[in-house]
Formats: C-alpha cells, structure tokens, sequence
C-alpha cells in the first residue's frame, strides 16, 4: 500500500486550468453527445432555422480566419503582457488556445454539412484558396485538443526555463500557421504555412539557445527548407502542367504527363516526408527532440509531423484520386497511377517503421527514444497511406488506419513526451538507465505512462490497438487483393509492433520498476497543471480505446465518403468492422510475448547497448560518396602540391556525424575551392575574355556554316 | 510643353543638377540636398507619368535637332524603357534619401559634392541607354556610365579601390570595344545605327554576309556580359562591389548591371529578331551561361568572409537567373525575367543598405561579427532578413514570385534541367544567408542591454529601409498590378 | 585571285590586325601601363575599321566644292562617330593612368603580378 505524502499545490493557475479542462472535457462530453444523438440534439441543432441560414450565409466561411487569426492575437497579447506580468501572459496564452477549441468543437455540425471556402484571387497572381472539409476537420479538432492540453502544461513547465515569453509566443504563431496548412485549399497556400510553421517552429527548438540545440535547429529549419523547396518544385511542375492548384482532381490531366506524374509525386512525398519524419530523410527528428523543451517535443512530435503526414494524405487523395464521377470501378485505369505510387509508399513506410523501431531500442535517452519511435509510427501512418493508395478504390482501410493512427499516436505520444517533460521536471535527467523506482514517487505520472504505454503498444482497450489492427487489415488486404509481396510487409509490421511493446516494457522497468540507489528524497508530490494536462489525455486515450468505433463514425467515415472510394465496401467493412474479433486479439497476445521475449533477451546478453558505429548512421551511409569526392577534392583540384589545410582536412575525414554535418562539409570545401581558384580567375580576366570570345563565336559558325 | 519633350527633359535634369553641384559649394551642403532629391522627385514622376502615357495612349518618337533617323539620334519611349526608368528612378530615389543621412561611408566630406555630381551622371547615361534608339548613341552612353562608375569606385581614396576600380577599367573597356566591334560590323552588313532601321534591313542582311551578323552577335553578348557581369565575367564585381561604399554598391548591384543586360535585351530582341536567334541557337548559350552562373556565383558567395563580397557573387549569381529569363527567348522568360529584375533591385538594394549601416555604425564587414546584430540594429537587420529570405525565395517576399515565374517559364520551354538547378541555387542561398539571420537574431545576447546607448540612427536611413522592406513584401503579395506593365514591356520587345 | 581580296580589304585586315595585337598585349603583359597601351590599340582596330565602312573608292571627303559637280564623297557618318569614340576613349585611358599613378603611389609597383601578391599578402595578414 502506497501512503500518499500530503499533496502540494504550488500553482497559482491550477485552479483556473481545471475549470478549464474542465469545460474542455464538457465540449468532449458535448461532442460525442452530438455524434451520438443523445436527447435529440444533433437533430435539434441541424434542423433549427438559425442553423440552416447559418449554412446559408456566406459569412460562415470566415470562420477559418478567425480561427487562423485568433493564435496571433493572443501571441500578440501575450507580447504586451510579456515578462512584466507573468499570470496574465499565460492566460492570454491558454484562453486563446481554449476559444480556438471551442469554436472548433462547435464548427462540426457545419463542416459535415458543407465544406467551408475562401477564395483570395490575384493574390501571388496565382490566387489562394482556404478550405476546410472532413479531412482537415478531423486533424484540426484532434491539433485543437492537443494544443490546447499542451499549452495548459506548457505554461507550467516553462516557469524553470528562461525567455518563456518568446517561447509562448512563438508556440502561438506556429499555431496558427499549423490551423493555416490545414486548413489550405491548395498546395500553394499549404506551402506558405508549411514555411511559416519551419520558421517559427525553429524558434521553439532553439530555445535552449546552447551548442547542441543550434546543431539541430539548424539540422532541422535546412532538411525544412530543403523539403520546402522539393514542394515548390512540385507546385512549379503542378502549376504549369495542371493551370490549377486547388485540392480536386486532376489524374485525367496527370495521366497524359507520363513519368513526369510520378515525378511530381515523389517531390510531394519527399518535401512532405521531410516534415514527417520518414526515412531516409529522418535524421533531422532525434536530433530536434532531446534538446527541445518538452512542450514543443510534444507537439512537434503530437501535431507537427502529422502535418506532413496530413500533406501526403491531401496530395494524394486529391490530385492523384480520380473525381467520383469519372470512376467507373476498382479496374479503372485511372488508378493506375495511384497503385504505382501506392506501392512505393507502403515500402517506404515498412523501412521507416523497422528503422525506427531499430534505432529507437538502442536509446537511452528518453527523449530520443520516444523521437525514435514517432518515426516507427509515421511508419505505419505512411503505411496505412501507402495502402490506401495502393488498393484505389478499394483502398478504404488504408486511409482509415491511417487517420486513426494519426489520431492515436498524436495523443499517445505528446503525452509519452510529457511524462518525459515531468520526469526531467523532476529529476533533470533523461538517461534511462540513470533513472529508477519513480512509481513511488510519481504514481500518477506512471499511470498515466502505462496508459500512453499501453496505448502505443497496441494492447486491447487502448487507443493505438485499434488503429494497428486496421492497419494490419489494410496490409493483408494488399496482399490480398494486390501482389502477395506484402505479405512480407505484414511480417516486419508484427516484428516491428513486438519491438515497440519490448521498448515501452524496457523503459518502463528502467524508469519506474527498477530499484535504484536514487531516493529522489527532495522530490515532492504535487498537483500542478503539468498532471491536469496529462490526465485529461489519458482519459481521452481510453475513451477512444473503449469505443473504437466513435472515431470512425464521427470523423473517419465523413471523411471517406468524401473520398472516391467503393460506398459498398466502406458501408460492410469500416462503419460495421469488430476490431476485437478473436484473431486480432491473438495476434496482438503473440505480439505482446514476443515483445516480452525480446526485452528478456536483450537485458541478459545486454542487446540494449549495443551501438552501432557512427560512421554507419544513415546520413553518413546516404551521402557517402558526396563526403569521399569532398574529401578527395583537394587533392583533384592540386594535385601532388596540395597545400592542405590540417584542420579542415581532419574535419572533413571526421566519421562522426553529430560534430560535422554535411552542410559543414560542404561549407568547407567550398572554402577550399574558393582559396584555390577565386584569385586565379580573378587575375585571369583578360585570358578568359579571349578564350570565351573565340570559344563562342567559333561555336556559332560552327552551328551556321 | 510637349509630352515629347519629357524624357529629354528628364536627362536635361539631371545633366543641370550635376552641373550645379559644384556651384554651390559654398552653400551649405543641405541646399544641394534638397535640391538633388526634387529632381529626383520630379524626374521620379515624369517617368511614372511616362509609363502610363505609353502603356494607355501611344509610343513617344522624338528625333533630335529634327534630323531624320537614319542621320541623327532617337529616343523612344515604349513600355519597355518607360518602365525600367520608373524602377530606376524609384530604386535610385530611395537609395539617395538613404545616402542624405550621412552614411556614404567612406567618403571624406569634401568628396561629397563630387560624389552627388557623379551619381546625377550616372543616372542621366543609365536613362539614355535605356531611351535612346541607337546603337551608337547607347556605346557613348554605356561609356560615361562606365567612366562614372569607376570613379565612384575609386571615390574612397583608399589602397584597394584603385586596384579594383583598374581591373574595373580594363575589363569593362575590353566590353565596350567589344561592343563597338559589334556595332561597327552591323553599321557595315546594314548601313544603320538606328534600331529600328536595322531591323527592318537584318534579316537581308543576314543573308548576304552571315559572318558579320555572326561575329556580330558574339562580339556584342561578350561585350555586354562583361558590363553585366555574367559569371566567367564577373570578375570586376566582387571588388569594385566592396570597395565602393555601401550606397554605390547598393546603386552598381541593384540597377547598373541591369542595364547592361536590358541593353543584351534591346540588342537581341530589337536589333536581332527571334528568327536570326533560333537559327543560330543563341538560346543554348545564354542558358548554359545563366546556368553556371547561377551555381558558381553562390558557390563563390558561400566561402566569402567579407559580407560585401557576398554579396556581390549573390549579385553574380542573381544575373544568372535574369540571364536564364531572357535565353528562353520567350514572352514568360521575359516576363519573370523582368520581374526578376525588379524584385532583385528592391532586394539587393535593401541588403546593401542595410549592410551599410551597420557598417556605418559597427566599422565591421566581417560575416563572423554579425552575431547579436539584431539587438543593436534591429531595424537593419530586419530589413536585411526580409530581403535575405526574398533572395531564398521564401514566400509572401517578391523572390518567391520571381521563382515562380522562373520556373513556370522554365518548363514552358521544356528545360526541365533548369528547374533543377533555379532549387539548387536557391538551396545554396539558404546556406550562405540563414546563418547570418540566425546569428543575428539569437546569438550574443549581451547586446541587449545595450540597445539603448545605441547612436540613434537618423530617420533618413530607417524611412528608405523600412520602405524597401515592405514593398519587397508588398510585391509579393500584389505582383499583378506590376505584372501589367512587364507584360506590356515584354510584349513591345516580342513581334 | 585572293591577292586582289587581300589588297580589296586591306584597311578591314589592318584593323583587326590592330585589334588581335592589342588584345594580345593585355593577355600577356603584366605591366599596367602596357596594358592600357593594349587597350588603346585594341581601340584603335576598332575605329579603324568602323572609319574603313565609310571608306568609297576614289570618294573625297565630303566637304562640298561648288566648282566641281557630281562629287563622289566618302560616307561622313562613320568618321562622325569615331570622333566621339576616339574622346571617349581618350577619356578613359587618362582615367586609367590616373589609377595607375594612384596605384603607383600606395604600392610602389605596376606589375599586375607583384600587385596581386602585395593584395593577397595583406588580406592574409588581416
């Protein structure tokens, strides 16, 4: 029997916060009443007159700036208050955060009704549009939540790090910039947010402001640029090709493009994948996340590589789905392009999630492992996207495991990443096998750990169980219905999920079970907005685990009716699917021993800590040749008489790459070749002149005569 | 007063200003201040008034001394020169509110007068280049502008400019004879000057003595792209760009070298004709020019300690992109080439400045030393990262638009590899300009509390900042009220 | 047959003659003064051969004698310009000499060699 120590309050906000919770949980509460149709009040509220002339109004559409602008509003307040009245600066924060809720948790019964639509023409002379329907609806409410628990146990944590004014102002702007690029009509308008989201969100990664955190701030706002750049290159191919940029279908005119439509796919995929998290283009993410501030882990981690995960959906299912009254069947050969991408994008969603799996047992630190595993779960977000591509018109399953997995994962894992942030609160330690025997100190933070735990996990009643067992659905329908090859996908996926249980089991004994010499004696036991924040998503987490099928019915199938798939199989398979049928729950038990098994084996023979050597991670392997032409081009460029510099000779054979990145490299070659030839073209001016003079006039006789 | 007379009025001013300058040396230098910028003022808005004079009601002809045009000299005034006068009359209006505030960094104070002289100079040849219908006429005036450059250049008195503003010298006589070259062997295959006479005559021309058209055309895209600093040619710039002080150098990178290629511009589509151009595929070889240009340029500008000098390989490899637009050879290159050519003078224009305030104030030009500048100059620095991200190509800033143009244009004729290398350009932008906002912005905080024993800046060099900063974003955001007026200067080039 | 060519073309052969030579004398020269001589040779070339256009065989300068009548004049137009051209160039070679005094001044030598060495010299030590 545990005896409670006597609980200490030490938040002045607390109060404020639970009320406020509180009314969040009640528009929960409200929401799925709504779904439900308890008491009649969906038909209530849809059938009143005010409500039918608000669909009318064309007013209604505003909604979408207000909710865009409100975060800057706040951020803006929040700059007044600044450090001169710190209450009123974290309320201003969270009470933005709360109105952005609420009016979205309201906005449903509209947007099922009608898609809400700003056009702004002339703007950037291409014009741009704002939407909202069904699928940005489901990752706007499940961001809106997130948001909203992470500010209330942002505010909290941030009262020990310094600049939280700049830190919550910067949380607010990236916000908002997250509500624009999902709430984007065309690819256009997303790429404007997307870049604004790498910018402002660049502030919250570098908040730490030392060494470590401005090597992956930088890591992190270049692989943004770089993605944003694939994307432009896409909407400059998109743009010339299709004239028209907005969200609907255009496989009818992509298919006469040839290879070109799997150009611009890939480009898509790729700048999106960057943001992500998918590999190979990853190395970015555990970098970014143990020296962030755990609030902006959380939502990087919770809400912002959805985004990307979101772009993939929006492209693919728009541009490269065939309009609904084209369609004729599942043979129709506008799918074809589809299926091709499809196939691709599944693979590289089973490497992504085995990698991450890899890489993430071999962590100590929490942080990183949880990074780690954020990508093995894109992992299965891709997959299930891959799928629902791949299989076209019956590809249903797919995309509703991919949004539930995004759902599921975005909950489990900010609140994974907060029990971090209050482990580190506590104890300024995230090296796992420093910890030890926090379950007497923290019940509540394990038990909301072994929620999340189990949620991520996929074990029965918890949330991420029925997402992983529709994604499994989506992989045997693949082999199924398309090529028996991924029947090996189905393979890695079960060793993978085995995987992610043989982590949370070993971080779990290593943090919480294990007995320690630390007694941790100083720590207090304390109610603070940190647990109301946690607990809130806790509770939601096995909400969703109890009743599978609120989600689907209240947000997934919207959203595939929307979608040009089969009615008929979306009517027989997802709206009336048992995802606790006997042999989903056997796997799952045989996934969760093997799980055990794993760990067991890895504590003895010590697996665990077996590191792979540096030169061997992923951005060394993948630009490899780039560093041996680097290395080797002093010696090309001077031959015998290379003067070399020691220094950036050492630097540029450095195998490590945490200490010398690829742009350093680059940089410093560059500098090499500048001091080898700026100078001598410079004196050369007059022979290049002659030579050129002859080279190009000799060239064009040549062409003439 | 007849419309006619406007644009030589326009040169005619700044000729009078130039010459009385040095009369009122004795004057208090604020009288010739004021005086300078109503004349820009009011150069400013006859140019504006010209734009919409021949983009809504018809084509300005003047002849001088009333000689016909096959003897004497012309000027016109079409949508192309009445809208690059404007840009230049506006770019070189702010650049001069900014240079009043006492920044001509550099320059002693007795030079000051001489200095406004050469800069009212250099104005009125840049203005006759673009006006005049003649290809001789445009040799002398490409003459004083070099002239006068160069002594801006070397207005410093200090060791390094005379070296720079030699190797500026040599190279940019070796473009003009190589561009008189060129027109002497049209005058000799034509018998004209004027352009439009030797259009009509050039395609019989090119019939019978190719070889003088050929050599020609070479003689005069080298020439050219030496002044216009294209990249194997480039190699006057990065010198004479950090030598000058920072207002010239904001006025040679942002509006002089574009000139030169609006001249390349005139001589190729005016004199020459697409159908002699197709034939001889002078497309393939201003692509591969633009090309490396763009590459190498930000190759260069990447390893470059001295902020100036990155600037001007930046500039290096921003000709390059204009270059790119105009070898299409095509009305969307044109377009976004133009385009290209405004959005890179607001940009540049602001870069400069705003470098040169800070090196105004902090006498440093190191890269390395802009750590923590944000808090001591916060206004500069902003400017400078509004423009930066332009010149990366971030969107809500004009650089994005430009990029878009590009591309599109790019792809219209079917040089997909071009596409590739305009993102890998831009890649290397971001590698050389983000450190420098990031270091700006959130290194060396201690400056912080600083910021209020800060000299004041005046607010003749904030207002010219903040201006640029916010038309660069402006014209991001609105590019199709200006995109009319390119169009139509495009079209007047293009049969 | 191709003596006649020759002799036919005589100035335009001299005047790019002029003009290789020129060019010849900045590539290799290092001395800064010599290569301004180059540059003025180089000019030189030019005009001669935009002079030799306007050149008509057996035509007199065109300056009208009212005695004679049906004068064949020479094309004046070329020689016009070459007059402003010659100023111009004129100008600019004072320009340059002007710089290399300066530049004699500040680093006691006009070797363009020893000159880019002195530079690189001090920017190393900076």
């Amino acid at each position: 029997m545990i005896k409670f120590p006597k609980m200490k309050i030490f938040d002045s906000m607390v109060k404020s916060n639970s009320y406020l919770v509180g009314l969040s949980m009640f528009l929960l509460v409200y929401f799925i009443g709504f779904v439900g149709n308890w008491f009649g009040i969906n038909e209530t509220i849809v059938n009143s007159v005010w409500f039918l002339n608000l669909l009318e109004s064309r007013w209604v559409d505003y909604l979408i700036v207000i909710i865009i602008s409100i975060p800057i509003i706040g951020a803006v307040v929040e700059l007044k208050y600044g450090e001169n009245s710190v209450k009123h600066r974290d309320k201003s924060v969270i009470y933005m955060g709360f109105l952005t809720l609420v009016i979205i948790v309201l906005m449903y019964p509209i947007i099922l009704n009608k898609t809400l639509l700003i056009e702004i023409p002339q703007i950037f002379s291409i014009g741009l549009t704002l939407r909202i329907d069904m699928l940005g609806y489901a990752v706007l409410i499940l961001s809106a939540f997130i948001w909203f628990f992470v500010m209330i146990y942002a505010h909290e944590y941030m009262t020990h790090e310094k600049k939280t004014t700049r830190f919550l102002f910067f949380l607010a702007l990236t916000y908002s910039s997250v509500i624009g690029a999902i709430s984007s009509g065309d690819l256009l308008m997303m790429f404007i947010f997307f870049e604004i989201m790498t910018i402002t969100s660049y502030m919250l990664v570098i908040h730490g402001q030392n060494e470590q955190s401005y090597k992956a701030g930088y890591n992190y706002i270049i692989m943004g640029l770089i993605g944003g750049f694939l994307i432009l290159t896409a909407i400059i191919l998109l743009y010339f090709n299709i004239g028209d940029l907005r969200f609907t279908s255009a496989i009818a005119k992509l298919d006469t493009l040839g290879n070109l439509k799997y150009w611009i796919m890939g480009l898509l995929v790729f700048g999106f994948g960057i943001k992500a998290g998918m590999a190979p283009v990853h190395v970015w993410l555990p970098r970014t996340h143990p020296v962030a501030p755990t609030p902006a882990s959380a939502l990087l981690s919770g809400v912002m590589i959805k985004i990307g995960a979101f772009g993939i959906i929006r492209v693919a299912t728009s541009y490269y789905f065939p309009s609904r009254e084209a369609v004729a069947g599942i043979d129709d050969p506008l799918w074809q392009a589809a299926t091709n991408i499809g196939a691709i994008i599944i693979w590289s969603g089973i490497i992504t999630m085995a990698l991450g799996v890899f890489l993430a047992l071999q962590q100590a630190n929490i942080k990183k492992m949880l990074a780690y595993h954020s990508i093995s779960q894109m992992g299965y977000i891709i997959t299930g996207i891959g799928v629902a591509l791949y299989l076209g018109y019956e590809g249903a399953m797919g995309l509703t495991g991919a949004m539930y997995h995004i759902i599921n994962h975005a909950l489990f894992k900010s609140l994974l990443f907060m029990v971090a942030g209050v482990i580190y609160y506590h104890t300024k330690e995230l090296d796992m096998y420093k910890l030890g025997g926090l379950w007497k100190k923290l019940p509540f933070t394990t038990m909301t750990f072994l929620i999340a735990a189990l949620g991520i996990s996929g074990i029965p009643l918890f949330n991420g169980y029925i997402s992983k067992t529709i994604l499994h659905h989506g992989i045997v329908e693949a082999y199924e219905l398309g090529h028996p090859v991924f029947l090996y996908a189905e393979i890695i996926f079960i060793v993978v999920s085995a995987g992610t249980v043989c982590s949370f089991i070993k971080m779990f004994y290593y943090v919480f079970l294990r007995k320690t010499d630390n007694e941790y004696k100083t720590m207090v036991f304390d109610y603070s907005s940190l647990d109301i924040a946690m607990w809130s998503m806790a509770i939601i987490i096995v909400l969703i685990g109890l009743s599978p099928s609120f989600i689907l019915k209240s947000l997934i199938i919207p959203i595939l009716n929307l979608t040009t798939y089969d009615p008929y199989f979306i009517e027989h398979h997802i709206a009336h699917m048992n995802v606790f049928a006997y042999k989903d729950l056997l796997m799952t038990l045989g996934i969760v021993g093997l799980g055990f098994v794993i760990f067991i084996l890895g504590k003895k023979y010590h697996l665990f800590h077996l590191h792979l050597p540096k030169w061997l991670s992923i951005e060394y392997l993948f630009f490899l040749p780039a560093y041996i032409i680097m290395r080797n081009l002093c010696r090309i460029m001077y031959g015998d008489r290379c003067p070399m510099d020691k220094d950036d000779f050492a630097k540029l054979t450095e195998k490590d790459v945490e200490k010398i990145g690829f742009i350093d490299r680059f940089i410093i070659t560059t500098n090499v070749f500048n001091r080898r030839y700026e100078q001598s073209i410079i004196r050369s001016d007059a022979i290049i002149y002659t030579g050129f003079l002859t080279f190009i006039i000799i060239l064009m006789l040549i062409t003439k005569l | 007063m007849n419309i006619e007379q406007l644009p030589i009025i326009n040169l005619l001013l700044f000729l009078l200003m130039a010459l009385v300058i040095p009369l009122l040396k004795r004057k208090p230098f604020k009288i010739t201040l004021i005086l300078g910028f109503v004349v820009l003022g009011l150069v400013l808005i006859s140019s504006g008034y010209l734009l919409w004079y021949v983009n809504n009601v018809e084509v300005i002809h003047y002849t001088f001394g009333g000689h016909e045009a096959r003897f004497g000299i012309e000027f016109i005034v079409d949508p192309f020169s009445a809208l690059f006068t404007t840009i230049i009359a506006g770019l070189a209006a702010i650049i001069y509110i900014y240079s009043s505030g006492d920044a001509t960094e550099g320059i002693e104070k007795t030079e000051y007068g001489r200095y406004y002289v050469l800069l009212f100079i250099l104005l009125m040849s840049m203005f006759g280049i673009l006006y005049t219908n003649d290809l001789f006429n445009t040799y002398v005036f490409i003459e004083i502008l070099s002239i006068t450059t160069c002594a801006i250049i070397s207005i410093k008195k200090k060791k390094d400019t005379y070296t720079s503003a030699f190797r500026y010298v040599m190279m940019n006589e070796l473009g003009s004879l190589s561009y008189l070259f060129g027109v002497a062997l049209i005058y000799m295959a034509t018998g004209f000057t004027n352009i439009t006479l030797i259009s009509e005559s050039i395609q019989n021309a090119y019939a019978s003595y190719p070889v003088n058209i050929i050599v020609a055309l070479g003689f005069m895209i080298i020439g050219l792209g030496i002044k216009a600093a294209i990249f194997p040619f480039h190699i006057w710039l990065p010198d004479a760009h950090s030598a000058a002080p920072s207002t010239s150098s904001a006025i040679l990178s942002a509006i002089v070298i574009k000139v030169y290629i609006l001249v390349l511009v005139k001589v190729l589509f005016r004199v020459f004709k697409l159908d002699i151009l197709n034939e001889m595929n002078i497309s393939t070889i201003l692509l591969v020019l633009a090309g490396v240009a763009m590459i190498m340029g930000s190759v260069f500008a990447i390893a470059q300690k001295d902020v100036k000098r990155m600037l001007g390989y930046s500039s290096v490899a921003q000709m390059g992109y204009i270059l790119l637009g105009i070898g299409l050879l095509s009305f969307e290159g044109l377009r976004a080439a133009f385009f290209h050519i405004l959005s890179h003078g607001l940009m540049k224009t602001a870069l400069f400045l705003s470098v040169g305030e800070i090196i105004y104030y902090k006498k440093t030009r190191k890269v390395n030393d802009f750590d923590g500048m944000g808090f001591i100059m916060p206004v500069a620095m902003g400017v400078f990262s509004i423009a930066a991200l332009g010149m990366i190509g971030i969107p809500l800033t004009s650089g994005f638009i430009s990029k878009l143009n590009l591309g599109v244009a790019v792809l219209d004729q079917n040089q997909i590899i071009f596409l590739v290398i305009l993102i890998v350009s831009s890649l290397l932008n971001v590698i050389y300009y983000l450190p420098i906002i990031i270091l700006a912005f959130l290194k060396n905080e201690k400056y912080r509390y600083r910021l209020k024993s800060i000299e004041p800046t005046p607010r003749t060099m904030i207002a010219p900042l903040v201006l640029l900063g916010v038309l660069i974003v402006v014209v991001g955001l609105f590019p199709n009220q200006i995109m009319i007026f390119i169009e139509a200067a495009a079209n007047s080039l293009l049969p | 047959m191709w003596l006649d060519r020759i002799i036919e073309n005589i100035n335009y052969i001299g005047a790019i003659a002029l003009f290789v030579i020129g060019l010849r004398i900045v590539v290799t020269h290092s001395n800064l003064i010599k290569r301004i001589m180059g540059i003025n040779i180089m000019g030189t070339g030019v005009f001669l051969f935009f002079v030799a256009i306007g050149n008509v065989t057996g035509g007199v300068p065109p300056i009208v004698n009212p005695e004679v009548e049906d004068q064949l004049f020479i094309n004046p137009i070329p020689s016009v310009l070459i007059l402003t051209g010659i100023v111009v160039v004129v100008s600019i070679t004072v320009y340059s000499l002007s710089l290399v005094v300066k530049i004699y001044e500040n680093y006691k030598t006009i070797d363009q060699k020893e000159l880019s060495k002195l530079i690189s010299e001090e920017n190393n030590e900076h």
